[in-house]
């Protein structure tokens, strides 16, 4: 990072010369050293994964939650620093439920991507705030159908088909980018982001795979994606990861 | 976007929005804390009311009591040896005009827990809202929990005697129905904010015209089809003999096998009795 | 506020509630295959003295939803106007057509809210994309109830009957728009806080249509004669 040393970097209240804030950089690198978290929108609705490294051998299985569903019909995933997140998530909650309480409707998904940004981005206003060191993606299943949003550091909001960030993000984006995603199911894009992320991952630590979608399958609602579903994924994966190393060697 | 103010205001107390902490005003600056005797030394702060919050400068602090607009009459309701059953009729009355025949006073709550309500229809709506943000959360969660019979009857009963405390009740007499750790839960809570459980429940009108028949016929080892004939027997009564009622119903059934209410149906009704066409004739002189 | 000031206010209150202009009022809204028709009849009254004969009580919410008030006028109106205010904030955020659901909510929520304060009775109907024609009737309490026809105001009283008896699921934009109109002219015909002239709204996909009948074309009912100065009109 170039700003490292050369000052600009102590507060989101002032730019570099060269017209960047670096303190919400810093905060979007603390996203890139996390685990990779991929979403793929699929043409029956939306599958979010994340590669959650399992720091010790201790760790409870399942610990560490990194989806959760904020209304029915719409669910985030965060990369990042973990704790960051939640508080996104908490917003995002509050977010839906009032506005289906005021407009007696589910808030629609380009809205609710919409007020998360906005909440992240006055993190990179005040001198006495630190941005999100959180990218989120969020799945959502309205009038409109099936969307996938992310929001980074910065509070920028975007729609994607598919879409990696954290670690391994620029392999899972080559991958996802091959994909033909109008023609993937979720049921497939489930195996797809299995594989990608074994792909991506980098070798000595283990990892768990924590998986969620919203699709017919899931009764359109944001639920975590079965646990026999996800093994089978999860030996698809490995499987394929040994042919390829086998072909490597 | 407009806020919304939480549903329950910490310094409120529950079903009542309003600011999420106590404010410092200039009242109690200038008359400083007294003693409170009904304030609780330890937990339960989330249900601490701010007195400041309540009466505040500017504000009147008495609110008249509202009368009911549209209400629903009796729900009746009684345990069986599975489960929990609760029915009533699907009018809601607007004086004593008939206005709105489907509205569905009986409302599954989550997997185990539904809620029938008497009273005020607007306000039933309120507390339906109130509920489905928790189911919500629920969901949110994700962890297959949810409230439990026995817990959405407690957070009613803190809700509804509030509201009372405001001089503002929600006008509901509401009965709890559902299945905890395997046993049939039943639980009532009026609008000032008075409940008990029992094996069988009945508001309104039916607890004059149903609660006898409960009483005498009721037991709680009873099978689900008699206890359906008891409940359509209770119904029955209640359409014959109370003014705000219809003859079209739903019947709600927790077991453990989970929650249905059904669709409207109506019951056969006697009006076919000999002496029902000229009452006068056997007994001379009367009318 | 002190004691006797507050008194004062009370009383003041009391004297403006009791002259308070009302349309006493015969509103209706039927849904019908792909829409709505509402219907109001004109009257305005203050007491026993016709305040206003061509009131318009179907006020415009949004493109397609509109709002038949009952009760007071100036609740009514001030109501219509912060629903007016919110839905088209609401629109600019959104890429569809506001929902009549929405329009229903922000009626109900209000009045709700401020139930102690209100004399408003509302009949929210229009034409969405998901639901197509709905009505939602929000009656003075501020319950919301979604049904295929709703009456309202004083003069309803007169009308449940033959409403209930002609209201049938799947009528045509015309037969439903007559429906709507002979349902006002009976409760015109019985009630004295409703009359003047009939207007009705038809809200399909395809937009909004007015229409409007003047007092002196309003359909006769039982005991009542034709106006002398519309046959002088037709021999003319």
């Amino acid at each position: 990072m170039s700003g490292i040393g050369t000052g600009y970097d102590l507060s989101v209240s002032t730019f570099s010369p060269d017209g960047r804030v670096f303190q919400t950089d810093y905060a979007q690198k603390a996203v890139d050293i996390g685990g990779t978290v991929i979403g793929l929108r699929c043409n029956d609705g939306v599958v979010l994964g994340c590669e959650k490294t399992v720091v010790s051998k201790m760790l409870e299985e399942g610990s560490n939650k990194r989806t959760f569903a904020v209304d029915r019909h719409a669910g985030l995933a965060i990369a990042g620093l973990s704790a960051d997140g939640r508080q996104v998530v908490n917003r995002a909650k509050s977010e839906a439920s009032n506005y289906l309480s005021f407009y007696g409707d589910k808030i629609p998904g380009h809205l609710l991507s919409e007020r998360i940004a906005s909440f992240v981005h006055v993190f990179n206003l005040y001198w006495y705030a630190r941005p999100f060191g959180t990218s989120v993606m969020l799945a959502t299943m309205d009038r409109a159908g099936p969307q996938l949003y992310v929001i980074d550091p910065s509070g920028t909001a975007y729609r994607y088909f598919g879409a990696a960030v954290g670690k391994g993000r620029q392999g899972a984006r080559t991958t996802i980018e091959r994909l033909k995603l109008e023609q993937l199911s979720c049921a497939d894009g489930v195996k797809e982001i299995a594989k990608i992320l074994h792909q991506v991952h980098e070798e000595e630590k283990p990892f768990e795979l924590e998986l969620s979608w919203i699709c017919e399958a899931s009764g359109n609602e944001f639920r975590r994606v079965p646990a026999d579903v996800v093994a089978e994924a999860d030996r698809l994966a490995k499987a394929a990861l040994d042919e390829s190393d086998m072909d490597d060697d | 976007m407009l806020a919304r103010p939480p549903s329950h205001s910490p310094a409120l107390g529950p079903g009542c929005a309003g600011p999420p902490l106590a404010e410092a005003s200039s009242v109690s600056i200038q008359y400083p804390a007294q003693p409170t005797a009904q304030v609780p030394t330890c937990g339960a702060a989330s249900f601490l009311v701010d007195h400041n919050a309540v009466n505040a400068p500017g504000r009147d602090p008495s609110q008249h009591t509202q009368m009911p607009y549209v209400t629903g009459s009796s729900v009746l309701a009684l345990t069986f040896k599975d489960g929990v059953m609760l029915a009533s009729d699907t009018l809601g009355s607007y004086g004593s005009t008939k206005r709105y025949k489907s509205f569905e006073r009986i409302r599954k709550v989550n997997d185990r827990t539904v809620l029938g309500a008497s009273g005020e229809l607007s306000d039933f709506q309120y507390i339906m809202n109130l509920l489905d943000e928790l189911t919500t959360d629920d969901f949110c969660e994700d962890d297959g929990g949810m409230l439990s019979p026995r817990e959405i009857w407690s957070y009613l009963c803190r809700v509804l005697y509030n509201r009372r405390n405001k001089q503002d009740p929600l006008w509901n007499s509401l009965v709890i129905g559902g299945i905890e750790h395997g046993k049939p839960f039943l639980g009532t809570v009026g609008m000032i904010g008075t409940h008990y459980t029992d094996d069988h429940i009945a508001t309104g009108f039916g607890n004059m015209l149903a609660r006898p028949l409960f009483r005498e016929k009721h037991s709680p080892d009873m099978s689900e089809a008699d206890a359906e004939a008891l409940i359509h027997e209770a119904l029955k009564v209640c359409y014959y003999r109370d003014k705000q009622s219809i003859n079209k119903f739903q019947l709600a059934k927790i077991t453990e096998a989970g929650v249905s209410v059904s669709e409207p149906f109506a019951l056969p009704t006697r009006w076919d009795y000999k002496h029902f066409e000229n009452p006068s004739a056997n007994a001379v002189g009367t009318w | 506020m002190n004691g006797e000031m507050r008194h004062h206010a009370e009383a003041l209150e009391q004297e403006l509630k009791q002259g308070e202009i009302s349309l006493g009022t015969t509103i209706i809204a039927a849904s019908f295959e792909g829409g709505v028709v509402l219907g109001a009849d004109s009257r305005t009254s203050n007491g026993n003295y016709v305040a206003n004969r061509v009131t318009d009580k179907l006020t415009q919410l949004t493109d397609r939803v509109f709002v038949c008030r009952s009760g007071s006028a100036a609740d009514t109106q001030n109501l219509s106007m912060y629903v007016q205010h919110f839905l088209h904030q609401h629109s600019m955020e959104l890429d569809t057509f506001v929902s009549v659901k929405t329009a229903a909510r922000l009626a109900t929520q209000l009045t709700y809210q401020n139930k102690n304060m209100l004399q408003a009775g509302l009949i929210v109907a229009g034409w969405d994309q998901e639901e197509g024609g709905s009505v939602y009737a929000v009656p003075l309490g501020g319950t919301l109830v979604k049904v295929p026809f709703s009456l309202g105001g004083s003069g309803s009283a007169y009308i449940y009957g033959w409403c209930d008896k002609n209201w049938r699921p799947s009528m045509t934009a015309d037969d439903c728009r007559r429906f709507v109109h002979t349902a006002v002219s009976h409760a015109m015909a019985r009630d004295g806080s409703s009359g003047g002239c009939i207007r009705t709204v038809t809200i399909t996909k395809d937009g909004c249509k007015r229409t409007f009948t003047p007092g002196s074309e309003v359909p006769l009912h039982h005991g009542e004669l034709q106006g002398a100065a519309r046959t002088m009109q037709v021999s003319a």
